[in-house]
């Protein structure tokens, strides 16, 4: 048997193996491990089992990982996360659709202090949904708004997708984050524009809420002020080269935990459990980063990833036309596949290709990050709609991904305007950072 | 007999749990007065060190606790689809295998701390010996096998019925 | 009938081992054996990320062939380390001779599993700095400097500078952004990470010693290969190889420097005499300290064979 049909047959079981609930990890170990061993030998498949796995839970630079998410636990169990939340709604939560739009600004909130879009879903829409359905909002309009919202996690700084990409392919953290910034802002303000507009289309869709006073405004944004300081903080840090992204992570946390503890909203168990969740979470995380670490030597040793390269590099489209191809694979892919197994699956194949067609590799990060945001909330297997689901288990799971139709083609919209307009996504790196 | 091995497998699972939450506690600390030193100019020596040998004991000893919580990402967009029996079996299925890859993780481990000692091998400001943590990780996957291990019993016994109860329980 | 072996290492395929080790190296045995044995490589970390487990790769042989930076391992190599000492290797001696020369006799127990095929060191190590122009060691008290490996950490100390450990593909962010202020390594490096791009004073001549690196092959793998193929390989690797290397990396570096002097946007510092002479009063004790403590003045007599 060639190689390639060896790696063909690999990916056809990991995709059974995926079709049949056995969890994403472990199906990357199984045909990892035994496609290693057909192309090279089970001693080897086993030794590399030892040595990524030990390699990737020692590793310097994935510190980052548990620290990020214990501040945004954290924050979360001591009601910062809904202080940032209750002051985006007091602030815009009267204008047309407001509580929905409010969700989508108090979740680019989030996204600015947590790097993982699951987490975000989650917390917003515990925090939003109940809230949302006491003032008539329609189902489908305020899960679709958490659901898509959620999903700037990934896109605002930090973000996990970033972090993972850029430990792929050997990218900077720092420029992959600041490129992250104009997009985010242009995906939340997109995801606002169509909230309004269906709203005014069908006003039952998002009646307008209660009016603020100055006053009260103002204090919803005071309650707010720490969270937003330790952000600035935190994020800025990293930029003006104040502290590398694992201080950052640890200065953001720790600054959360003292002031929750210093506003008496933290006790110990809860605290406990914040932590709890983060090492669980964590686990999860690490586990599919050795598991597809496991899956890419296999990849390698099957010569695939070279040959849809050459494959795609020969192809007679353009490079635009190659890119074009790329970023529908994603989203094909997107459709099955968990985003954060699909980039570490995918990328070995697909960043060569880019690079040597002349492509920024920010830019081009960014793009992925976005159409893997598309791939959380898309049918069949959106990971962002069952969460969304879970915590709303009164609407019907068809209803939700009718919800976040529109929102999805309103990612389809912000992905061909970073194609037409790179600088959307490289301003700030460049001019911050310097070419 | 299965009830004892249950209690005392969950008190080990928390017992582990609670080690991989006071390391995320420590590398935070450490990190923290790494930073704070480093503006008095005097950073903590080895803070690398003890932040990369920290993340093994973060990483697996939330493992069992990540696996008793059902943690881990998989697409079941066609459970409903499925046959009960299906279900039933692939649960079985999916714990074994889990078992089986943690004790496959477990054994290679421990075989590469003992080339580890022979190479020698440890950090490279403060000298923390690799071969203990490797031990920890072998430690940690082997009680992550053991939860899964139980865990296919359990499904076996119960059979096909209760299918789909989720194992939330906190410990 | 034909052999092939596998060769993995961790950096892009542009990387200067690609072209001074490698090729010589795979061109070589393939042209010897019409074909018959080759060498299938596998860069950037295809067969298994990261550089700490390079050597522990080789030894399990999940690649027959792998390179390697004895830095990042530290506590395997003490005594070959000593070839990474500044003002180790003396005028018109080479780095890979000293190595082999006292290779048999104190350095083979440093390497258990393996062949080594090629050991070899880098040129002289540079300050590449952003913003800071080095001339002595004031100038270098309480900035943070990126090194690699235990050597080099204690020397920057010594220096009064604080060092900092990090993965290469960081180095070039983290100057950008002042996390550090400057890196110790080879001028080569400035090549392969892209650092002059952010970095616009470089220091040459002070006493910062060398980067030591290891190809090693699988030994049971070397063992088992055909009389014929073990002479082919014997034929490339060894010394032969190890200069090949080390005449590389020179040569890269001196292309590297080059540049830079013609960019009129760095300064390149020539240290003169009386300024090597306030860098060398710290390091040459602490060289002796460092040898003594490991009680291997042997082994420098052996290296340097007299
Ligand atoms: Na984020
Ligand atoms: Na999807």
């Amino acid at each position: 048997m060639s190689p390639d049909l060896v790696g063909l047959i690999g990916i056809l079981a990991l995709f059974a193996l995926l079709a049949l609930r056995v969890p994403v990890a472990f199906a990357m170990f199984v045909v990892g491990l035994a496609g290693v061993s057909v192309l090279s030998s089970p001693a080897n498949a086993f030794n590399l089992l030892a040595s990524e796995t030990f390699t990737l839970a020692s590793s310097a630079e994935l510190i980052v990982v548990p620290l990020f998410i214990l501040m945004g636990n954290v924050a979360t169990a001591s009601g910062m996360s809904r202080r940032l939340y209750d002051a985006a709604y007091a602030i815009i939560g009267s204008i047309r659709g407001g509580l929905a739009s409010a969700t989508i600004v108090g979740c680019g909130g989030f996204a600015a202090l947590c790097g993982s879009s699951v987490a975000s879903a989650l917390t917003m829409g515990r925090v939003s949904l109940a809230e949302m359905e006491r003032f008539n909002y329609d189902p489908r309009l305020s899960t679709g708004a958490v659901a898509a919202g959620g999903t700037l996690g990934i896109l605002i700084p930090p973000s996990t997708g970033f972090v993972v990409y850029a430990i792929l392919t050997q990218q900077s953290i720092g420029r992959l984050f600041l490129a992250g910034v104009l997009p985010g802002i242009m995906l939340l303000l997109l995801f606002i524009l169509l909230i309004t507009a269906l709203s005014i289309m069908r006003p039952s869709y998002g009646p307008t809420g209660p009016h603020r006073s100055l006053r009260e405004k103002s204090v919803a944004l005071m309650g707010a002020i720490p969270i937003i300081g330790i952000v600035l903080l935190t994020i800025g840090g990293i930029y003006v080269g104040f502290f590398s992204p694992v201080e950052a992570a640890a200065v953001g946390a720790g600054l959360v935990i003292v002031f929750s503890v210093v506003a008496r909203q933290l006790t110990v168990k809860s605290f406990y459990h914040a932590v709890r969740d983060t090492i669980a979470t964590t686990a999860t995380v690490m586990l599919i980063l050795i598991s597809a670490h496991l899956l890419n030597p296999f990849l390698a040793l099957s010569r695939i990833p070279h040959e849809v390269a050459t494959l795609l590099t020969g192809l007679d489209i353009g490079p635009t036309g190659i890119l074009a191809l790329i970023l529908l694979c994603y989203l094909v892919l997107g459709l099955f596949l968990e985003g954060f197994a699909m980039l570490v699956l995918t990328m070995p194949i697909f960043f060569p290709v880019v690079v040597a067609l002349g492509f920024d590799p920010i830019w081009f990060g960014v793009l992925v990050v976005l159409t893997l945001e598309m791939g959380l909330i898309s049918p069949p297997v959106g990971v962002n709609v069952f969460i969304v689901k879970s915590v709303a288990p009164n609407v019907p799971l068809r209803d939700i991904f009718a919800g976040v139709m529109p929102f999805w083609l309103v990612m389809l919209v912000a992905v061909i305007l970073l194609v037409l307009f790179p600088q959307i996504a490289l301003f700030l790196p460049n001019t911050m950072i310097g070419g | 007999m299965l009830a004892f091995l249950r209690t005392n497998v969950d008190r080990l699972i928390g017992l582990s749990s609670l080690l991989g939450s006071a390391a995320l506690v420590l590398v935070t600390c450490v990190v923290l007065v790494d930073v704070i030193g480093r503006y008095f100019g005097a950073p903590l020596r080895g803070a690398q060190d003890i932040g990369q040998m920290s993340m093994v004991i973060i990483v697996f000893g939330g493992m069992a606790y990540c696996d008793r919580i059902k943690g881990h990402i998989a697409v079941d967009i066609f459970e409903n689809a499925f046959p009960p029996r299906l279900n039933h079996a692939i649960d079985i299925a999916v714990a074994m295998l889990g078992a089986a890859i943690f004790s496959a993780i477990a054994w290679k481990v421990i075989q590469s701390a003992q080339l580890s000692l022979m190479l020698n091998l440890s950090t490279n400001i403060i000298n923390l010996p690799k071969a203990w943590f490797q031990w920890a990780l072998a430690g940690f996957s082997i009680l992550t096998a053991l939860t899964m291990a139980l865990r296919a019993v359990e499904i076996i016994l119960a059979g096909p019925e209760v299918h789909g109860e989720q194992g939330r329980e906190v410990l | 009938l034909g052999e092939t072996l596998s060769l993995a290492h961790f950096v892009a395929p542009a990387h200067v081992v690609t072209a001074s080790v490698v090729e010589p190296l795979s061109e070589g045995v393939e042209a010897d054996s019409n074909g018959d044995l080759t060498i299938q490589v596998y860069p950037g970390g295809e067969l298994g990320a990261g550089p700490m487990e390079q050597y522990v790769r080789a030894v399990q042989g999940v690649a027959d062939i792998t390179w390697g930076l004895s830095g990042y391992t530290s506590s395997q190599f003490p005594k070959s380390m000593i070839v990474e000492m500044p003002g180790a290797i003396p005028e018109g001696m080479t780095g890979y001779d000293m190595l082999w020369n006292a290779f048999d006799e104190h350095l083979a127990d440093e390497f258990p599993g393996t062949r080594p095929l090629a050991l070899w060191v880098s040129e002289p190590s540079i300050f590449i700095m952003r913003d800071r122009e080095i001339r002595s060691p004031e100038d270098l008290q309480g900035l943070r400097i990126r090194v690699s490996g235990s050597v080099p950490g204690a020397l920057v100390e010594a220096f009064g500078a604080t060092p900092v450990q990090m993965p290469a593909g960081e180095m070039y962010n983290a100057l950008q952004t002042g996390l550090i202020e400057g890196i110790v390594t080879g001028a080569s490096a400035v090549n392969d990470f892209k650092l002059d791009e952010v970095a616009n004073s470089y220091t040459v001549g002070a006493p910062l010693g060398h980067i030591m690196f290891y190809l090693v092959m699988n030994e049971e793998r070397y063992e088992g290969l055909s009389e014929e193929h073990r002479a082919i390989l014997d034929e490339h690797t060894g010394r032969g190889l190890s200069q090949k290397g080390e005449e590389g990396w020179n040569a890269s570096a001196e292309r590297t420097l080059r540049a830079l002097r013609d960019n009129p946007d760095n300064t390149v510092i020539d240290l003169t005499e009386e300024e090597i002479a306030t860098f060398t009063e710290i390091a040459d004790p602490l060289r002796e300290k460092l040898i003594e403590e490991m009680g291997a003045e042997d082994v420098l007599t052996a290296m340097t064979g007299n």
